[in-house]
């Protein structure tokens, strides 16, 4: 029974197949038909013309189709790998830049950006190069069991019965098989090219480096006016108390000690501001014991009740680790502002290819990462190590967060 | 007393010397990396040593690892760690071993050097000195937080000075208030918390920390 299945199921994936590989060559085939037909010397153009502008057009859409047939019979997803369209902005002169030219408007900026990534789509010549392949090779293949058929509906009805019975044969006993080639064939040669996936990988990477340079500058830019307006200014009230002190030391002993008392408290205050600031830099305890300790000390000064559990002992590169830290961070004020969150769980541990952080909370859910929020500045800051950060938080809770950066050296 | 006095930092350790020589106390050896600290302590067995966290070779938590290592090795042995930055974490790993004499403040706590030297003697009478910031996390971290709603704002006050390591003559002396007032305060607060009230004032202390969740024991 199952047998019988089998070969119905592969019957019309083989006729399937054979429709979609051989669109792009039955065009071709009208197009020579065409030239044989109208014999004048000159119509060579019309069938040409017809044969370019169709294999242009289907190229796309059959590859398209192969990637669908094949992630629906195989489950095997091949990825398209097709240039995106850049933004288009609007420049202070008024006109709009699509990264290739100026447009007066908006819709001509666009037009222009779709002709250009269209046509100048390294994957265009790796879509002709796989329509051509996939036509003499899972085409025929597939072209078998419908042809079996033919033989035997043409022997019978001309009886010639070996020619039906060898038909029949045929159809039956290649029907299961015949599409199989299909899946391969696909898989190998639609997918990615190495230089694609190398400018993709190039254009991620230029993404990145921008978002990192525009961070940076911004934490620099914060310390710097932190600094400025806090202990800097501080040192120099002192600095002012001190003198003035010195100053009444000899005619109001009593005022003087009054500014001396002034400026040691101004003095604990900068250093507690410095402290602040240190801490937003670079946790100390993070320096003194790595990643695991910082957060049990993080998680001890939550007003959360936090439990922490690590799967042994973590040596990360110190920009990971910072990174991993603050993102924890930013989940655990998340959880307190947002969540309203009593409890939350901590988890970080290596599954053999990268380190995974899980973070939970008992909250009332419903957070989302937008690219302005706290938490897309978090995916921003693991992207830079190709890490991730996947947040599952339904609207009546709870909150999970797992991030993970792949590392080698664990 | 006979103090060693272990910090990296020229200044800061040259300062620190003259106040305790200020105020009458011997520094019979001075160290500036973590190996250094351990020697010093296994040598010269001091009556109280000032250690800051963050010392050579790696600039980690050289001091406080050296501490703890002699603390191992004489259990009591009298601390007081000194540091830019106070965590619950280390708090916890100083105390966790139950033996009195451990002190952990901030830096500037010298700045109130009356209070600092105060504190240094207290260590090394076997007492707790806890810098208030630990004792603010401590109260308000998740777990201590909703138990300790029950109590009324003065009592939750007379609770972080005894955390902190105060003896009720201290607390008064501070809150400004009667010794009879804090005992009253005291005897309600541990009423509330179910902690049997103890007239040694460090085993007292002991009791709250391992109630607030910081102790081992």
């Amino acid at each position: 029974m199952s047998w019988v299945a089998s070969a119905c199921v592969g019957f019309v994936r083989a006729c399937a197949v054979l429709v979609v590989s051989m669109l792009v060559p039955a065009v071709w085939a009208a197009g020579v038909a065409l030239a044989i037909w109208w014999q004048n010397p000159w119509t060579w153009i019309a069938p040409l013309v017809w044969v370019c502008v169709g294999t242009l057009l289907l190229v796309r859409p059959v590859c398209r189709m192969v990637r669908s047939l094949v992630a629906r019979w195989t489950g095997t997803v091949i990825p398209a790998g097709y240039r995106e369209m850049g933004p288009v902005t609007q420049m202070s002169t008024g006109y709009w830049w699509n990264g290739y030219s100026y447009e007066k408007s908006q819709r001509d900026a666009r037009k222009d950006l779709e002709l250009r990534v269209r046509w100048k789509d390294p994957a265009n010549l790796r879509d002709l190069k796989f329509t051509a392949f996939l036509a003499v090779t899972a085409g025929l293949a597939a072209a078998v069991p419908p042809a079996g058929v033919v033989a035997a509906v043409v022997g019978f009805a001309r009886s010639i019965p070996l020619l039906g019975v060898a038909g029949v044969l045929v159809a039956v006993a290649s029907a299961p098989y015949a599409w199989r080639a299909f899946g391969p064939v696909a898989v190998r040669f639609l997918r990615p090219s190495a230089s694609m996936a190398l400018a993709d990988r190039v254009d991620e990477l230029t993404v990145q480096r921008a978002d990192a340079t525009v961070a940076q500058a911004a934490e620099i830019r914060r310390i710097e006016r932190d600094l400025h307006d806090g202990a800097q200014a501080r040192l120099v009230a002192l600095g002012l108390s001190l003198a003035t002190a010195e100053k009444l030391m000899e005619t109001d002993p009593r005022a003087a000690k009054a500014l001396l008392k002034e400026a040691r408290v101004g003095a604990a205050t900068s250093l507690s501001e410095l402290r602040e600031l240190v801490r937003g830099i670079n946790p100390p305890v993070l320096n003194e014991r790595g990643l695991v300790d910082a957060v049990r000390a993080l998680a001890m000064d939550s007003p959360l009740e936090t439990t922490v559990s690590a799967g042994g002992e973590l040596r990360l590169d110190p920009p990971i680790e910072s990174a991993l830290y603050f993102g924890i961070a930013e989940l655990l004020t998340n959880a307190v502002k947002h969540a309203h969150a009593d409890h939350a769980q901590i988890s970080i541990s290596h599954d053999g290819t990268g380190i995974v952080v899980v973070v939970e909370d008992d909250g009332r859910g419903g957070a989302r990462v937008d690219d302005t929020g706290g938490l897309g500045g978090l995916r921003r800051r693991l992207a830079a190590f190709d890490g991730t950060v996947e947040l599952t938080s339904p609207a009546d809770g709870p909150t999970r967060a797992r991030m993970t950066v792949p590392c080698e050296s664990l | 007393m006979r103090i060693v006095v272990a910090e990296d930092l020229y200044l800061l350790r040259d300062g620190m010397v003259r106040l305790i020589e200020a105020y009458g106390h011997e520094v019979v050896a001075t160290a500036t990396t973590g190996p250094e600290t351990l020697d010093a302590l296994r040598k010269w067995r001091p009556d109280v040593s000032v250690i800051d966290v963050r010392m050579p070779p790696t600039q980690s938590d050289e001091g406080l690892r050296a501490a703890l290592a002699a603390r191992h090795e004489v259990p009591g042995l009298p601390v007081l760690i000194l540091s830019q930055h106070v965590e619950q974490l280390y708090a916890r790993e100083l105390l966790t071993d139950g033996a009195s004499g451990v002190g952990y403040l901030l830096k500037e706590s010298v700045f109130e050097a009356d209070q600092f030297i105060d504190a240094l003697e207290r260590v090394a009478a076997g007492g707790t000195a806890l810098d208030p910031a630990v004792v603010a996390k401590l109260l308000s971290s998740g777990s201590s937080n909703k138990r300790l709603d029950r109590l009324t704002e003065r009592e939750q006050s007379v609770l972080g000075l005894m955390a902190e390591g105060l003896s009720n003559q201290a607390i008064c002396q501070r809150l400004f208030i009667s010794e009879s007032a804090v005992s009253k305060y005291t005897t309600s607060l541990f009423g509330k918390l179910g902690l049997a009230d103890d007239d040694t004032s460090n085993r007292r202390v002991m009791a709250v920390l391992t109630y607030l969740g910081l102790t081992g024991s």
